[in-house]
């Protein structure tokens, strides 16, 4: 009789081990107290928790647990507002899933988090006159921005919008995302921009750039992609020129739930649904 | 003295020597040669000018403007460490990156620096750290921390943006005019004329602002002031009113509610993009099969008929209809609404 118990948990134990692994593997914890992906990693708890907190196996809600509050004691160090809307995100999804204790345990947090936000933000009022930076070094600096970044930089001021219309910077966008899809003929005045915009339309990228991940074939892993490549070296080097396979939000929390759920009416209206969102039934 | 002599005494003089250099506020102030060589700026001063060159007070090398005394200060702390040979790569990195942690201003101010004297790796480094602090942020949180003046009009702000989103109208329209341009030229190239490429332009908008709802004189002239203001005044009102899909159906629902035929409209749209995304990898803007183009054709006539039968609906006789001349020779024609 004892034997039979045991081997009806091994497969259970087992189970929540896959789980955990494969969570584990995400490298969400990571991400947070990464600058750049923290908003990602919010988001991606977010949808985790959205999409199937109740059939989580224990030790996965802990962990899930543990990450959403170290997301909001790092709230303060990240200082963007982009941050801020992931962790309000991340905030709403705690509410609606969240058992009491958990939940009242990480809204305090959440709010200690404000609370130093506010405090830093004050300590912001010197006036101090930076040098302006020349052209060329605007131009060398913007070459290291992913995409988003260099549109945001093109609407702060005059020298930097015009700055970022410099064609090299949208070639080697071009070629970083779209040179394995697409064949270009080149003339001389071609605008560079405009072929980047094109593509970008074309091919919905901003909806595949939002989850900040990618699937890497050579170590067959969800990764955090830096710049559409896989972050680990021996992967780029076999890779070459080609980028990352793309992947949604909710592909990767189909891959650690090992779930198949829709699709792609609840990405385009992701924020306003999150809260309405209905858990997948597992089978 | 022989030449055994001046090869003993030379390199010692080398490992000795020091150069002189003057910043822009007039400090001048001595350096170990081997170190500041390894700024290339100096170095080729050195070398132009002969061995004399800031080897005393009085001919000292003169800096670019960029570089003020304490950023010499750290940028010869930071060729002090990387000159010397026996330094593993990894001790380099580590090296740099507790030597880039510094406030914003310094990193620009170095970055500048470094950039004068054509010192690469420093600029490279203080330039990725300045990436490093821009990445994720909005204009409004770059400008604070770069104290840098908004100083662009809205339109110009939006300039990139426009279109950068994903509404198939919008597509579509751009795509379809984008090939009427294409076959103009063709067209004009074989009779030798010139094309007039702000027709095209201008009909984009107009169309736009026709989707939109809104209630314009459009004026066959090509070149006033005012047209231009206005023209950017719409374009901005569209991204504006179409920064998103679901406030982008709307728009259509407007126009076309009386038909009762938006259903039809998206799918019509659909059909031409899952034709397009069936096509071929190596998928280029305009290059399309002739059996695509007819589809294309067919389907701006459908288009253009919609629009018009919908505007003749919503605003009685005010307006002429669109005119799309698909097999024509010559200019696309712009809309012209004549108010009676």
């Amino acid at each position: 009789m004892k034997t039979r118990i045991d081997d009806q948990s091994k497969p259970q134990t087992m189970i929540q081990e896959k789980y955990t692994k494969r969570y584990q593997n995400l490298k969400v914890a990571e991400a947070l107290s990464n600058n750049h992906l923290y908003p990602f990693a919010c988001n991606e708890l977010s949808s985790i928790i959205d999409l199937g907190y109740s059939q989580l196996p224990k030790d996965l809600k802990a962990f899930i647990f543990r990450d959403c509050l170290s997301a909001f004691r790092l709230l303060p160090d990240m200082n963007t507002s982009a941050a801020v809307s992931a962790a309000n995100l991340l905030v709403k999804s705690v509410e609606s899933a969240f058992p009491k204790q958990k939940k009242n345990l990480a809204i305090v947090e959440f709010k200690q988090a404000k609370v130093a936000l506010k405090r830093r933000t004050k300590s912001h009022d010197e006036h101090i006159d930076l040098p302006s930076l020349p052209q060329d070094i605007l131009v060398h600096i913007f070459s290291f921005l992913d995409v988003y970044s260099l549109l945001s930089s093109s609407q702060v001021s005059r020298s930097w919008n015009q700055a970022t219309s410099e064609g090299s910077l949208w070639r080697s966008l071009f070629d970083l995302h779209f040179s394995h899809k697409v064949s270009i003929h080149i003339h001389p005045g071609f605008d560079w921009r405009e072929a980047f915009k094109n593509e970008y339309i074309l091919y919905k990228s901003s909806k595949m750039l939002r989850s900040g991940r990618g699937y890497c074939s050579y170590c067959d892993s969800v990764v955090w992609h830096d710049n559409l490549r896989c972050p680990k070296k021996q992967c780029r080097l076999k890779s070459g020129k080609k980028p990352l396979d793309l992947m949604l939000t909710h592909q990767v929390v189909n891959y650690l739930l090992g779930t198949t759920s829709s699709s792609d009416e609840s990405d385009s209206e992701d924020e306003a649904v999150r809260g309405l969102w209905a858990y997948p039934t597992l089978q | 003295m022989s030449e055994a002599d001046m090869a003993i005494i030379k390199p010692e003089m080398m490992m000795k020597s020091y150069i002189w250099l003057e910043t822009t506020d007039g400090s001048i102030q001595q350096v170990e040669q081997e170190i500041a060589m390894y700024c290339p700026m100096i170095c080729h001063e050195v070398l132009q000018k002969g061995l004399g060159a800031g080897s005393s007070k009085n001919c000292a090398i003169s800096l670019p403007q960029r570089v003020n005394p304490a950023m010499l200060s750290l940028i010869l702390d930071y060729c002090r460490f990387h000159q010397v040979p026996g330094r593993s790569n990894k001790e380099r990195k580590v090296h740099d990156e507790k030597f880039i942690r510094m406030d914003t201003k310094r990193l620009c101010e170095l970055a500048s620096a470094a950039d004068s004297l054509q010192l690469k790796p420093l600029v490279d480094l203080s330039s990725r750290a300045l990436a490093r602090i821009i990445e994720g942020k909005t204009p409004e949180e770059i400008r604070e921390i770069f104290h840098l003046p908004d100083d662009l009009t809205e339109e110009e702000k939006l300039e990139p943006l426009k279109n950068l989103m994903d509404d198939p109208r919008i597509r579509l329209l751009n795509r379809l005019y984008a090939k009427k341009r294409k076959e103009l030229k063709e067209r004009e190239k074989l009779k030798g004329k010139e094309v007039e490429e702000r027709v095209d332009e201008r009909s984009v908008d107009d169309l736009l602002s026709f989707i939109n709802g809104k209630d314009h004189k459009v004026v066959k002239t090509s070149k006033s002031k005012k047209k231009n203001k206005k023209r950017k005044e719409h374009k901005n009102k569209v991204s504006h009113n179409l920064h998103s899909k679901q406030q982008g159906v709307q728009i259509v629902d407007e126009t076309a509610s009386s038909l009762g035929g938006v259903s039809n409209l998206l799918s019509m749209e659909e059909d031409i993009f899952s034709l397009k995304t069936d096509s071929e990898d190596g998928y280029v803007d305009d290059g399309m099969d002739p059996v695509l183009k007819e589809m294309l054709d067919r389907e701006v006539e459908d288009f253009a008929r919609r629009l018009n039968s919908s505007w003749v609906l919503s605003s009685g006789q005010e307006r002429q209809p669109v005119h799309f001349s698909i097999n024509g020779n010559g200019a696309t024609r712009r809309l012209t609404a004549i108010d009676d």
